[in-house]
């Protein structure tokens, strides 16, 4: 388990890091190393040169800009679970962060490259899609902003190119009625399935809810029909029980060795009425 | 079965216990926490090179074609050999089990015709760095041509395709044996209970790889060879005998090694070809397993199927019992266990467990697939038979509308020394105690009343019982008990030092049990000194001490009964000096508290540091012909097999939206006679019963049909880890063998003997609403979902039968 030959290059400026990565198609950003460094060990993957971000500055910051908040990519899950302004303004992420694996992971691994992963069991991608970010990414021909909607195409699949850096994510804070809900066997493993449900309480009703799967499935997706279901809604017991129906009629969940996808399916249902009643006594 | 005589004159001395039975803390740890330990990877020689193996990547093949050519062109490589290569140097390691209807294999050191598993090394390459080496490895040019490939052990056993040419039925083991009018047993059965029980593959995942270097010097042919191994005088011995260094020149070094259960008891292609390696090359050599090859190519561990049938009379007393147990061995026999070991010792080893059986039967077989070898791992067979019978009893006592408790305190055996239907002799135990205990620490009917009151309120807990017996104390007696004719025995060395301090050295290598400390305690009472006087050295190296390998719970019995009878001679010099000095008979002189002092003499006593003082350097102190030597070896082998028992009670909840089994609260009780040091036993019954319930539900080495293996990480290896970790409840009860040295007996491998049968048993009594019993580990979610669900029916899970229609495979 020792990795084929690489390149390694640690810059310092943004540019640099571009630069470096232009240079050759199989060139890689490497942020905490947790996904890569395994995948590299295995020789699953061969990149010819590793572009760390480790020394690139404004990628490390958590800050406050009103109606929402901008995390960077180099900020670490050790650092969003333990930050005062997320457990005060976007309590869902501190609550996800301690689901992430281990302490000694959680300390390196980052919040950018786990997005950039789009791992179908990722904690964070499965909450972004569920809290409407944004994700800010740079290229060679400039600065654009990518919505997480447009973002997670499938397993281990995002739309962030291969010369891009992804340096923020910007996340709306007005969506403060929240559930995550993860089905892991021990703690610190990937959950067998994921659920995020978010969205704007109004008078009783959630406005404009979002609910995503993530682990069951083979790449974060948003159960639209059980959005649906929830829509300007008291929310109820018998409504939870109505939006687990339809996450199991809806859902398309993968199959492999810790779980058929009727058994995940069964576990989906059961976290999405977990996680209505968790909103309706919440809201 | 006779009993060797011989082994009669190794008593062991009678001592006062002062630190035995007390928590001593164990001397490795301030060393080993604080990262001071040097283990296997920690070791570098100088010019050192290293060494990756390619595996198969297929599980059943005939190679066509291998060429090598562009690995040894390949940047940093100093040599690549084939299975073709290899061959004229090594046939191959002959596995098998000294029992009749055993059938051997001759495992290749590298594949040479056939792959017939996947991770089955088929080349080796030696570089200057390991990163070389696995980069070389990827320029293999090989053909070859698929085989069928045979990864069910039913399958296997009723013909069909070939798993390894050398069994052309695929059987690596047959037979039986039957006590007592079995037949008669279950005619006139009131009722039947049968099932059969399926234990999954496992790896027994030692927290270090394995790992092997080896250093050969030309000119005086002598071989060092290190390995984290458990047996390292038996590895010498095979590297002797199959590789032809002489047995004077070579020496086995095991370093600091962080654990083994048995999975590094065996004797591995790897071990073997390191040195032929070295001897190649002219430098040292090393390789450091990885996570990956562990999983895939370390001896995997107790996939078998248990079926079993007790013939309850009217009154729900036992009358009979058969077993069938029928190994999935993988592709070879893996030396010295074998694929027979598991299945074997799961019906010969305890058929009868703690229960007066009058009649017996057992029928065993091990068949060859296309998967990795099966070997030992920590209570190897004991565990699934422990299983199979204790879950049985919970079948038998359901049927009957008894209390677990209360099914097996009727059927239990209550006087000793009790013969059972095999011919097997139990001197001594508390196996009803232990029920009783039990019962009182889980407090069974406010049990009940919770069970109930939760169960209105959708939730679900359970308790699982689980009471055994164990042989302990491998050695030569155990091994003819059973019908074996294996021979074991263990040296220690001894030595008191001018000052009154002692060294002592055993032929056993630690991997973690704490040795070095039971062994102090048991040296410092035999001299009657203080426990921070001695120092104990494990087998580091095979220049010292002999010893059989630190397998089959024989660590404190056999090492200690070394240690004491070698102290006694030590003793016995102190004793002549002293008595000489305080002019009294040697007959009065006692040793303790660091004190030589006259039986009811006050104030006649000297110092025990004095005495060793005056016998180095004192010779008027001496009596007449006195030899001063103050070191000696001492062999031990106990006289006779030795049964430790104890029981553990589980509770469980099961979450009836995951299926997921939580932990509450494990209840251990344990006898292993005189306990040595309470902390060290504990720690035993903490990490054993923890493996258990990894291997009831957490853990398993999946397998698809084609024969590729799908667990090769910890991302898909479920082990458990700290946080599914029960807080435990342990009690100790003391019935001390009236033969080994202060009455010790063995007790490693009892937490993962009998944690599943407690976890399998808590998992049906929580499942007992939804009138299903499981009967296959691992235990996962999906299946217990699936239990409470509804979706098994009861029909298919029925565990009896009516009188005379026994149903048995
Ligand atoms: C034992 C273990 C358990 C784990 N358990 C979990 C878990 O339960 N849940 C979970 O979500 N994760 C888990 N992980 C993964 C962990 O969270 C990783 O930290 C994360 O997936 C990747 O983040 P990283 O910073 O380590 O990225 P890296 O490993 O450095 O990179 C991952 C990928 O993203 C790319 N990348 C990284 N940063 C950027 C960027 N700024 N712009 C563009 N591309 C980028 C890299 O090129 C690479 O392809 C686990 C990891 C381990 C080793």
């Amino acid at each position: 388990m020792k990795p084929p030959k690489f390149s390694y290059v640690a810059p310092t400026t943004l540019d640099d890091a571009l630069k470096h990565l232009a240079s050759d198609p199989d060139a890689k950003v490497l942020s905490g190393g947790q996904s890569l460094m395994p995948l590299l060990a295995m020789r699953l993957a061969a990149p010819s040169i590793l572009v760390d971000l480790q020394h690139v500055p404004n990628l490390s910051d958590i800050e406050d800009r009103g109606d929402h908040i901008r995390i960077g990519a180099r900020v670490t899950h050790r650092e969003i679970e333990r930050s005062a302004l997320l457990a005060d303004r976007l309590p869902i992420l501190s609550a996800a962060a301690s689901h992430i694996a281990h302490p000694q992971i959680r300390s390196r691994g980052t919040f950018g490259g786990s997005t950039a992963h789009a791992d179908p069991s990722g904690e964070w991608p499965t909450i972004l899609l569920a809290l409407s970010a944004t994700m800010q990414a740079v290229g060679p021909h400039g600065n654009r902003t990518i919505e997480a909607d447009d973002f997670f195409v499938g397993p281990f699949t995002s739309t962030l190119r291969d010369d891009e850096i992804l340096t923020h994510v910007s996340i709306p804070t007005t969506r403060t009625a929240w559930s995550f809900q993860e089905a892991a066997v021990k703690k610190g493993d990937y959950g067998l399935a994921l659920i995020a449900a978010t969205g704007t309480p109004r008078g009783g009703v959630l406005v404009d809810p979002r609910v995503t799967v993530g682990a069951a499935v083979g790449s974060v997706t948003r159960l639209v029909a059980v959005e649906r279901i929830l829509t300007d809604e008291p929310l109820t017991d018998e409504l939870a029980e109505e939006a687990a129906v339809a996450a199991a009629e809806s859902v398309k969940p993968i199959s492999d060795i810790h779980g058929s996808s009727d058994y995940r399916r069964k576990l989906v249902a059961s976290l999405v009425r977990r996680a209505v009643v968790e909103l309706k006594n919440g809201a | 079965m006779k009993k060797l005589d011989s082994h009669q004159h190794m008593t062991t001395p009678v001592i006062a216990a002062r630190s035995v039975g007390t928590r001593v803390l164990r001397s490795e740890d301030p060393r080993l926490l604080s990262g001071r330990g040097e283990f296997i990877a920690d070791i570098n020689l100088p010019g050192q090179l290293h060494v990756a193996f390619v595996r198969s990547p297929v599980a059943h093949a005939r190679i066509i074609h291998m060429d090598l050519s562009a690995i040894r062109d390949a940047d940093g490589v100093a040599l690549a050999w084939s299975g073709q290569d290899v061959a004229p140097l090594c046939e191959g390691l002959v596995g098998e089990m000294a029992v009749e209807g055993c059938f051997p294999t001759t495992m290749p050191l590298l594949a040479k015709d056939e792959v017939l598993y996947v991770g089955e090394p088929i080349a080796v390459v030696v570089a200057d760095s390991r990163y070389a080496a696995e980069d070389a490895c990827e320029l293999i040019d090989w053909d070859f041509e698929e085989l069928p490939a045979v990864t069910n052990a039913d399958a296997a056993l009723a013909g069909g395709p070939v798993a390894n040419p050398q069994l052309s039925d695929n059987l690596g083991l047959k037979g039986g044996a039957s006590f007592g009018n079995v037949s008669e047993a279950f005619e006139q059965a009131d009722q039947v209970v049968q099932g059969r029980f399926y234990t999954c593959r496992v790896s027994a995942a030692p927290m270090e790889t394995r790992g092997v270097i080896a250093d050969y010097e030309w000119a005086s042919k002598g071989l060092r060879l290190w390995s984290n191994t458990q047996m390292p005088h038996y590895l010498k011995y095979m590297l002797t005998a199959y590789l032809g260094f002489p047995e004077q020149g070579v020496e086995v070094i095991t370093p600091d090694t962080g654990g083994g259960f048995g999975q590094k008891a065996h004797v591995y292609p790897e071990e073997m070809l390191l040195p032929l390696l070295a001897r190649e090359v002219g430098r040292p050599v090393k390789w450091i397993e990885d996570r990956r090859e562990n999983l895939i190519a370390g001896a995997h561990a107790h996939e078998q199927f248990v079926d079993i049938a007790y013939a309850l009379d009217a009154d729900g007393k036992i009358t009979g019992v058969r077993t069938d147990a029928l190994g999935d061995g993988g592709a070879y026999h893996m030396p010295p266990w074998s694929m027979a070991v598991e299945p074997w010792c799961a019906v010969v080893m305890t058929p009868t467990g703690i229960y007066d059986i009058p009649a017996a039967e057992y029928t065993y077989s091990a068949v060859a697939t296309n998967k990795t070898p099966v070997g030992a791992y920590r209570g190897v067979g004991y565990m699934a038979g422990t299983l199979a019978r204790e879950c049985l009893a919970d079948d038998a006592a359901r049927a009957l509308g008894m209390s677990p408790f209360e099914f097996r305190r009727h059927n239990v055996v209550r006087d000793f020394p009790w013969t059972n239907a095999q011919d097997i002799v139990y001197q001594e135990g508390s196996w009803l105690e232990t029920i009783n205990v039990l019962e009182k620490m889980v407090d069974y009917p406010a049990f009940l009343q919770r069970q109930s009151e939760l169960r209105e309120q959708g939730r679900y807990i359970g308790l699982g019982l689980s009471v055994f017996v164990e042989s302990s104390g491998e050695s030569t007696a155990t091994s003819q008990e059973h019908g074996l004719g294996d021979v074991y025995h263990d040296t220690a060395t001894v030595r008191l030092n001018p000052n009154g301090t002692a060294n002592v050295t055993i032929g056993l290598s630690a991997q973690g049990q704490g040795l070095a400390t039971t062994m102090a305690q048991m040296a410092a009472d035999t001299l009657g000194i203080n426990v921070e006087h001695v120092s104990v050295q494990t087998a580091r190296s095979t220049s010292h001490a002999y010893g059989s390998g630190t397998i089959g719970s024989r660590g404190a019995v056999v090492a200690g009964g070394a240690v004491a009878r070698a102290a006694d001679v030590v003793r016995e010099k102190v004793r002549l000096v002293a008595a000489n000095m305080l002019e009294a008979s040697v007959d009065d002189i006692q040793l303790t508290d660091g004190l030589a002092s006259v039986k009811g003499v006050a104030d006649a006593s000297v110092s025990i540091a004095d005495v060793a003082t005056s016998i180095y350097f004192d010779t008027s102190s001496w009596p007449e012909d006195f030899e001063p030597s103050l070191e000696a070896t001492q062999a031990y082998d106990p006289a006779q097999a030795m049964f430790s028992n104890g029981g553990h009670a589980i509770l469980v909840e099961l979450d009836p939206e995951t299926g997921f089994v939580r932990f509450e609260k494990v209840y251990s009780v344990e006898d292993c006679g005189t306990v040595i040091n309470p902390n060290i036993v504990e720690g035993q019954i903490r990490g054993g019963v923890l493996q258990g319930i990894g291997a009831s539900v957490f853990e398993e080495l999946a397998y698809d049909e084609s024969g590729q293996i799908l667990t090769t990480t910890f991302l898909d290896y479920g082990l458990p880890t700290m946080d599914v970790a029960p807080p435990f409840e342990i009690h100790h009860l003391e019935t001390p063998s009236s033969h080994s040295a202060s009455g010790v007996k063995g007790m490693g491998e009892s937490g993962l003997i009998a944690a599943p049968a407690a976890v399998l048993n808590a998992v049906n009594d929580a499942l007992t609403p939804f009138n299903v019993v499981l009967r296959d580990l691992p235990l996962t979610p999906q299946r217990v979902l699936k239990a409470m669900s509804g979706e098994l029916s009861t029909a298919q899970q029925e565990a009896t039968s009516t009188q005379g229609e026994t149903g048995h495979a």
